[in-house]
């Protein structure tokens, strides 16, 4: 593999992991949100390994490994698992409609440009282009935070917020260390087990899983 | 100073046995040694005051960055031996308040360390150590106002606006300070005042306004009092006695440090501000304490009022001093602080007495008392003549202090703008109207709680309170009587203390002994020489009646009830009450005092014309509250129900706040 082929790969799988973020708003079935999710984690996966060939550090090498095994394996099919127990569930009604949310996410890629353009030029890498990508899959996952009403898209949304964050952490700073990507990787992993487990308390009680409904926060 | 620092010191520690020993040693162990701290704050400060003397001391042990800075000097040793002398009585008299109280450990840990506080505030000599001991007496007072009856909804109120008059105020000082500060680049007392030339006038009066703003919310001015009159009635009586006796004058000894030494005088208007408020504050206090019938609440107002007194003293002098007249703006000041003085030893005692009678019959309603001076005769006595002292009757200390404040205001009437000229004789106006309220409020209060029959139960079967206490209320009863027959006993300290809180550093106005001619009006300060003729008038008159009686034979005197009128068959029913001899005074007064009326008749179900039950209530509404806060409060509260619908318990909104915050700043960026 040479090194332009493995700068090749990277901005491939980085395009990958933004154009997963948009697909998520665009399907209303939560089995396509977690595919998405799935194939977006693997894609992140890949830019990990991409870089530790681009950059000749097998550290990094090692968090694609990991990233591998938590975002493109593990949390999915733990989602997976979830949904299985409420097929056919489907994101019927958000609150801003899908045509509509693909217009902000598209303003939201341009923001991110706009802004990543302070901070893209500190560096001559050319690796370091492809930050607003993560960047705009951050945006991307907030705004599906806030639009979507069922409890599954919700944890999609922090995911994508999740993975936005790592790949602009892979691409501005040359792969982060083993072990931070280590302690973030099983926190995530340990805020989706809880979540699991919420969304199953919040079936037994509530007998839905629409967050909209539910006021009790309020004071 | 090392006395001080000891005093300090056990003071802090007093407050921790209080807070760790086991209940049968906590209250005289804590009580005992909170005594002996202000024994040796007392020496410090009284060698201090004595020789005219400063000290100061730097560490940077306590404070990072800063450092702490304390100084002595007369001007701040007045008032830590006030504190001190209000402070041992007050530490006697709860060793016996505490012992009869259930859960006293909050009581009796912060009782000493508030006193602590109150004996550091004015050693403080820099900003930073100023502002830090400003908010720990603060946040310490406000705790002991909790201590006792903290589940009654009226303490809890008392305490919600002390807390947030109290925070106001001290946000504002620091805002004065603050500006002092980094407009003269100095941090300590001394190099700010030797940096003043530093300050323009607009600065300079913008500190003032500030300062004072926050000096006087804790001084009690009208119209910054509101919290007082709730604070000092709901609070345990001795933490009653230390904030009238003693924390009420820090407000005083901020306006003097701050605006007076370090601000050096400035403008004439500050002056004339400070004389109005004054006036105001008197006029008042006094009206309010003679229309209450709350024994505490008509004690409490009275601090307002006599707060006034020293106000217009000290508005009075700084507009001496800005005329050019040093030796009369001495005089001025002297005799505010000299009132200053007496009030915290007149009122201390009234306090810790109307604590005694609430002890003894768990009310302090002057309508439920009656009878009290044939079953508490100690209390009484020494509640009578401190109350005697604040009517300034002569031969007691309350006479002197306003006699010299009279004679420094007649005197000032040659100062040269018209408007001072106003100032003064207003001053003169007020203190005579004050002085005849004050009268009325304190015949009231021992005319019908503590003479005539007892009205309730509870009066009936009061005794005696325990010998702590009433120790506690004889010290400083004692120091009125002292102060008012031998003024000239402290007058050289006082003096000493004005001339440290004029700016420019007066000359001693006594220096040359006690004399001082005053060219214009002529007149003689001599409380002792009064007392003796007014003790031989009474002789006089009282052996003419005794001989005229002897000789005569036919009149024999006839022992009858007070307010029995000669009556033989007096009931308590039919005596005067507080309410009731107050009500001429609320009629006359009523644009001010506006009284609201509550009566309501019940009548018997089969007919109106048998009436079954009559309650009549009666209340009187602070007008400044209603006028000034109440708006403000309900603005502040529409607000807050406004704003209480922005969050409505939806999560995607929550987190819509931060997605939109979110791209706003990165918005932004670009």
């Amino acid at each position: 593999m040479t090194l332009g082929f493995s700068l090749d790969l990277v901005e491939l799988a980085s395009g990958i992991v933004l154009a997963t973020a948009v697909l998520t708003l665009w399907r209303k079935d939560l089995r396509a949100l977690i595919s998405a999710l799935r194939i977006q984690g693997i894609a992140l996966a890949a830019v990990a390994a991409a870089l530790a060939f681009y950059i000749g550090d097998a550290g990094i090498g090692f968090v694609a490994v990991v990233v591998f095994a938590v975002k493109g394996l593990v949390i999915p099919s733990l989602l997976a698992r979830v949904v299985r127990t409420d097929p056919g569930s489907r994101e019927a009604d958000p609150l801003i409609n899908v045509p509509a949310s693909l217009v902000v996410a598209s303003g939201l890629i341009v923001l991110s440009f706009l802004v990543a353009g302070q901070f893209t030029g500190l560096l001559s890498d050319p690796v370091t282009r492809l930050a607003p990508l993560g960047l705009a899959t951050v945006l991307i996952g907030f705004f599906l935070l806030v639009t979507r009403r069922k409890a599954i898209s919700q944890i999609v949304g922090l995911l994508l917020v999740d993975n936005g964050v790592a790949l602009v952490a892979f691409v501005l700073t040359a792969g982060v260390p083993l072990l931070v990507e280590l302690g973030v990787s099983l926190d995530v992993l340990l805020a989706v087990v809880v979540l699991q487990v919420l969304v199953a308390a919040m079936r037994v009680r509530f007998g839905h899983l629409d967050l909209d409904q539910l006021r009790e926060l309020h004071d | 100073m090392v006395a001080y620092l000891t005093g300090l010191c056990a003071a802090v520690l007093a407050s921790l046995l209080g807070l760790v020993l086991p209940p049968r040693w906590r209250v005289r162990g804590s009580g005992i040694l909170s005594a002996t701290a202000c024994v040796f704050s007392m020496a410090s400060a009284g060698e201090v005051l004595a020789s005219g003397n400063s000290y100061s001391l730097h560490t940077s042990l306590l404070l990072p960055f800063t450092g702490a800075d304390l100084a002595l000097d007369p001007l701040s040793a007045l008032f830590i031996a006030t504190t001190a002398v209000v402070g041992f009585s007050v530490s006697l008299y709860t060793i016996a308040y505490a012992a009869h109280t259930p859960n006293n450990r909050a009581l009796v840990a912060t009782q000493p360390a508030f006193l602590a506080t109150l004996l550091l505030v004015p050693a403080a000599s820099s900003v930073a150590t100023f502002m830090i001991a400003w908010e720990l007496m603060a946040l310490t007072s406000l705790i002991a106002l909790l201590t006792e009856h903290r589940e009654r909804p009226e303490t809890r109120d008392a305490a919600q606006w002390y807390a947030a008059m109290t925070h106001a105020g001290a946000a504002f000082i620091l805002l004065g300070l603050i500006l002092l500060a980094a407009r003269t680049g100095e941090q300590s007392f001394a190099s700010i005042a030797a940096s003043r030339p530093l300050l323009s006038m607009p600065i300079a009066s913008a500190v003032f306004v500030l300062t004072f703003i926050g000096f006087a919310s804790k001084a009690g001015a009208v119209p910054l009092h509101v919290w007082l009159p709730r604070a000092h009635p709901e609070a345990p009586s001795p933490i009653s006695a230390l904030m009238s006796g003693a924390m009420v004058s820090l407000g005083i000894y901020g306006i003097l440090r701050v605006d007076e030494t370090l601000l050096g005088g400035g403008k004439l208007w500050w002056w004339l501000l400070v004389v109005a408020m004054g006036v105001a504050s008197a006029l008042f206090g006094a009206l309010h304490s003679s229309a209450s019938a709350d024994l505490k609440r008509l004690l409490a107002y009275s601090t307002v009022d006599n707060i006034g007194l020293v106000l217009i003293g000290v508005g009075a002098a700084g507009a001496l001093l800005a005329n050019g007249q040093r030796i009369l703006a001495s005089l001025a000041l002297l005799a505010a602080l000299y009132q200053l003085v007496n009030h915290s030893l007149f009122k201390g005692t009234l306090f810790l007495g109307a604590g005694a009678v609430q002890h003894a019959t768990g009310t302090r309603d002057l309508d439920q008392l009656g009878g009290l001076a044939a079953r508490m005769p100690l209390t009484t006595t020494l509640f009578a003549v401190a109350a005697l002292a604040i009517c300034a009757v002569p031969g007691l200390n309350g006479f002197a202090s306003e006699w010299l404040l009279l004679q420094g205001l007649l005197h000032g009437f040659a100062a040269h703008p018209a408007v001072t000229q106003a100032a003064m004789l207003t001053g003169v106006a007020a203190l005579a109207l004050t002085g005849g309220l004050t009268a009325t409020a304190f015949v009231k209060a021992i005319g019908t709680g503590f003479l005539g029959q007892p009205r309730t139960g509870a009066a009936e079967s009061a005794r005696e309170v325990a010998p702590s206490m009433v120790a506690g209320m004889a010290v400083l009863a004692l120091g009125c009587v002292v102060l008012g027959i031998l003024p000239g006993l402290v007058v050289p300290a006082l003096d000493r203390a004005a001339s440290a809180g004029l700016a420019g550093g007066a000359p001693n106005s006594l220096a040359s002994g006690l004399g001082l001619d005053l060219t214009s009006l002529k007149s003689a300060i001599e409380p002792g020489q009064l007392a003796a003729g007014l003790l031989a008038v009474v002789t006089v008159a009282w052996g003419g009646l005794k001989l005229a009686q002897k000789r005569a034979g036919f009149y024999r005197p006839r022992r009858t009830e007070a307010w029995g009128c000669g009556r033989e068959l007096q009931t308590p029913r039919m005596e005067i009450t507080a309410t009731s001899f107050a009500e001429p005074l609320q009629r006359v007064f009523a644009d001010v005092l506006r009284p609201n009326h509550d009566l309501e008749v019940t009548h018997i179900a089969e007919s109106q014309y048998f009436v079954e039950a009559i309650t009549f209530h009666r209340s009187v509404d602070d007008a400044i509250e209603r006028v000034a806060y109440r708006p403000v409060i309900s603005a502040m509260s529409w607000w807050g129900r406004l704003a209480r619908r922005v969050p409505n318990g939806s999560v995607h909104r929550y987190l819509a706040f931060g997605f939109v915050a979110l791209v706003l700043v990165l918005a932004a960026l670009t």
